[in-house]
């Protein structure tokens, strides 16, 4: 009976649960990033807490959004989607339950160790040892629980988004074991190409396989249209497949690393272009005549906007990692600015966008309120914009200043404001998660009156 | 359609495996860069009371490394020598780091006191007013002390050998300096070249650096920053590329221009042949590598943590 409880065997339990614990650490997360965002222009702010000083805040901010909220949201959004596209339930409720059991537990562990300085002090790959070891066990459960689940299927066909998601969810378990280095000591260079193997892995084979593969599946249903191309859907799938990987080492393109590998790296880095540009424009003309439904239709609207983010990013990559634009733009706040692009703007919306869809379905309850969803759309379409455009020319300061050799401490003070402005912007985006974790919280966890959830009813989705 | 799903399936693994073959294990077999002989050395800097290498795990520990990078790249103009693949032999995990936030800390070693670094770490704001680097005051003092001697220890082994050298790209150790300097067809020793540099000299200098050079010019006047006195003996030891370097790029934080944007090459070269012919002042000079003070290696601190608290904060 209470194990019943705890691990539910209720069909889509085990999505919506990982959903609502993603949610949760999204708050978590986001605000130490907040945090973290404050003590740039206030350094002062807290003294003497080594739980709070920045560099700590920070390793706790990237993985905990990182690997609470956005893995934790894939894995409920690809355990909703994928019984829908194969007809047939999950393989077992009990396992994706145990799964999300462990993966909190995981999180748990990762805030109790990184708050406290125990960190393999590899960026991206921080987590100890334990807490290596229980995640790459966890998605093996879960991929498990999903290839079962894809192989036990009534539909025969594959579509697109499943052919993501498996794909991801056999690389990524790889890419992790591969990049943590827990039990292996490098030398450093080879440290740092495995590193970055992993630091652009966790991008390229897990947040944008699943990512594009949740638009492919979100897009069609919400835009009530069918999708423009199956043929370039897979152009699009098998150009990730071979061009992200190889990608790593754009990220030490100056360092002393064989040339041959920064040309293998900047080589793939463009040709990433082709498949970025199959598939998105397989979504602009999936919705194409039907651009009107983002007025009303908020889950679509946070898939659009996650689309056309998406789209900018995948410009400015391949922009970025050549070697005269990296010769100026490396090591400046323009590159944070970049990864904010690609994992905020893009993949948070897009999961935001399944949050909204999926969750009333499997509740059968519907949104408490949809003047704070949209109040959750303009505070984080807004924040996140503004967060972009200080970060960027924050960056472009700090490059002049290195280019011309002037000193840290002169043009530091330069771009203090841009800090200033980024910390506030932070505050908008953390405020409309609240706002979404509380409509869920008042959605799923109180009790409705009759004539409220009547009313609900009424306001148009 | 079954089989047709396992062929994809196959196809997936295969690319994938081939992928990591090329890039993460190939890399792993053929790079394998033997020690330079400039590396960070922990251990012979171990003293009874600091350990740099414990120091390291520290510096790791508490994230300096999201704030500062820890290689030097060509165009870095201050931070010291290059780093060269065989530097980083024992460093592992690595501290390359993405961001500069701070400064590159390649060569920070006997920069500062280690006094200074100590105050530095406790509060940041006393010594530089304005830097939003954190406080680091919650260490031990056996943390700090062994974080002080990882932080003197850096970049010690990289030995300086010329006293003045223009950057790589202005020299032949780049391929951008090659070009540059095949291209250069003054003779910059020659007379004739001297004298097509005064022209171009008084045109476009003689307002600031006066007729003779000794940077008293009419407009030196009004400028806070006084422009150079090329008679002081320091400037024989600049080396044509050096010279040239300094016309192209200008001095940044000062009223000399960026010449690079306004004169041709040819014309700065000639200019590099009438500058060398300027006459020497009398000074004490050091144009020795061995006339400079020996670095004093680490030192260990004896500040008390409290003199440097800020006011503001618990406690
Ligand atoms: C939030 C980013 C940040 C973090 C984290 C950080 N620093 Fe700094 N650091 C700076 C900035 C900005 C400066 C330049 C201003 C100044 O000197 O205070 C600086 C300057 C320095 C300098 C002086 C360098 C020079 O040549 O002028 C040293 C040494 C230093 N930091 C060491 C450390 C160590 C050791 C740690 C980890 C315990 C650390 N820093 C963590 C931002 C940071
Ligand atoms: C507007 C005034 C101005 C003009 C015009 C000017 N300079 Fe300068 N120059 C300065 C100032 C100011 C400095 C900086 C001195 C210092 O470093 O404090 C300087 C520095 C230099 C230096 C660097 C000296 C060093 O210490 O390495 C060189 C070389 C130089 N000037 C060459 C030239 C040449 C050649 C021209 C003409 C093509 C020229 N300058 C024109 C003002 C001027």
């Amino acid at each position: 009976m209470f194990i019943d409880r705890l691990i539910s065997d209720k069909e889509g339990s085990a999505s919506r649960n990982f959903m609502l614990s993603a949610l949760f650490w999204s708050v978590i997360g986001m605000g130490s990033g907040l945090f973290a965002g404050l003590e740039f222009s206030m350094p002062d702010l807290v003294h003497n807490v080594p739980q709070l000083s920045m560099p700590h805040l920070r390793m706790m901010h990237v993985n905990v959004v990182a690997i609470g909220w956005l893995s934790m949201g894939y894995i409920g959004a690809m355990f909703y989607m994928i019984p829908s596209l194969t007809k047939s339930p999950l393989w077992s409720e009990r396992l994706g339950n145990t799964a999300m059991w462990g993966w909190n537990l995981l999180m748990v562990g990762a805030f109790c160790t990184l708050l406290n300085g125990y960190t393999e002090g590899r960026e991206y790959a921080e987590l100890g040892a334990v807490l290596d070891v229980i995640a790459v066990v966890l998605l093996v459960l879960v991929g498990l629980n999903v290839w079962q689940t894809v192989v036990n299927r009534k539909v025969r066909k594959l579509y697109v988004s499943l052919w993501y998601f498996l794909g991801a969810l056999f690389w990524f378990p790889l890419v992790y074991v591969i990049g943590q280095r827990t039990f292996v000591q490098l030398p450093g260079l080879n440290d740092a190409i495995v590193g970055w193997f992993y630091g652009h892995n966790i991008l390229g084979m897990w947040f944008t396989t699943v990512g594009v593969g949740m638009m492919y599946y979100l897009l069609p249903r919400l835009a009530n249209s069918p999708l423009y191309s199956h043929g370039l859907s897979l152009i699009g799938f098998w150009g990730i497949a071979l061009f992200y990987a190889p990608t790593g080492t754009h990220h030490i393109l100056q360092s002393p690393v064989p040339e041959w590998l920064k040309a293998i790296a900047i080589i793939s880095s463009i040709f990433l272009l082709v498949p970025v540009f199959t598939v998105l424009t397989n979504f602009f003309m999936t919705m194409k005549g039907k651009w009107q439904l983002v007025v009303t239709d908020l889950p679509l609207r946070f898939a659009v906007t996650s689309a056309i983010f998406y789209y900018i990013t995948c410009i400015q990559g391949p922009f970025q990692a050549t070697r005269w634009i990296n010769w100026y733009i490396h090591f400046t706040q323009w590159v944070v600015g970049h990864a904010h692009l690609a994992l905020l703007g893009t993949f948070s919306f897009i999961l935001t966008a399944a949050l909204y869809y999926g969750l009333p379905r499997l509740t059968g309850r519907k949104w408490y309120s949809h003047g704070l969803i949209r109040a959750h759309y303009w505070l984080k379409t807004l924040g996140f914009t503004i967060m972009m455009l200080s970060l960027t020319t924050a960056g472009l300061v700090q490059a002049a200043g290195w280019a011309m050799g002037i000193p840290v401490d002169q043009w530091g003070l330069q771009i203090r404001p841009y800090w200033a402005i980024r910390a506030f912007s932070g505050i908008m985006i953390l405020l409309g998660q609240v706002l979404f974790a509380y409509n869920a919280y008042r959605s799923f966890y109180t009790p409705v009156a009759e004539k409220e959830s009547k009313l609900a009813q009424e306001v148009k989705a | 359609m079954k089989s047709n799903f396992r062929q994809g399936a196959n196809a997936v693994i295969i690319t994938f495996f081939a992928i990591i073959g090329s890039t993460v294990l190939l890399p792993m077999v053929i790079f394998n860069p033997s020690p330079s002989g400039h590396g960070n050395q922990y251990e012979k800097n171990k003293l009874a009371q600091t350990d740099p290498a414990r120091g390291r795990q520290i510096y790791v520990r508490e994230g300096c490394f999201y704030c500062h990078t820890q290689f030097t790249r060509l165009q870095d103009r201050g931070y010291g020598p290059l780093v060269q693949a065989g530097d980083y032999v024992d460093e592992t995990p690595h501290v390359l780091g993405t961001a500069r936030t701070g400064p590159d800390l390649t060569n920070e070693g006997g920069r500062f006191p280690s006094e200074w670094q100590k105050a530095h770490l406790i509060n940041p704001r006393a010594l530089k007013p304005g830097s939003i680097m954190p406080s680091f005051s919650y260490l031990s003092d056996r943390d700090m002390n062994d974080l002080v001697a990882y932080i003197q220890t850096l970049g010690n082994r990289r030995k300086v050998t010329e006293l003045v050298e223009a950057p790589d790209e202005y020299t032949n150790k780049s391929t951008y300096g090659k070009e540059l300097l095949a291209r250069k067809h003054v003779d910059t020793k020659a007379d004739a070249s001297a004298n097509a540099g005064r022209g171009i000299y008084t045109q476009n200098c003689a307002a600031c650096h006066g007729l003779q050079g000794y940077g008293n010019g009419p407009n030196a006047l009004s400028l806070e920053k006084k422009p150079a006195n090329f008679t002081r003996p320091f400037y024989k030891q600049y080396s044509d590329e050096f010279w040239f370097y300094r016309v192209t790029e200008g001095v940044v934080g000062t009223r000399m221009p960026r010449f690079g944007e306004v004169l041709t090459e040819e014309q700065r070269w000639y200019l590099v042949a009438y500058l060398k012919t300027l006459p020497k002042e009398k000074e004490e000079v050091i144009d020795n590598v061995d006339q400079l003070n020996p670095v004093q290696q680490i030192k260990l601190p004896k500040l008390s943590h409290q003199q440097w608290e800020p006011a503001s904060g618990g406690e």
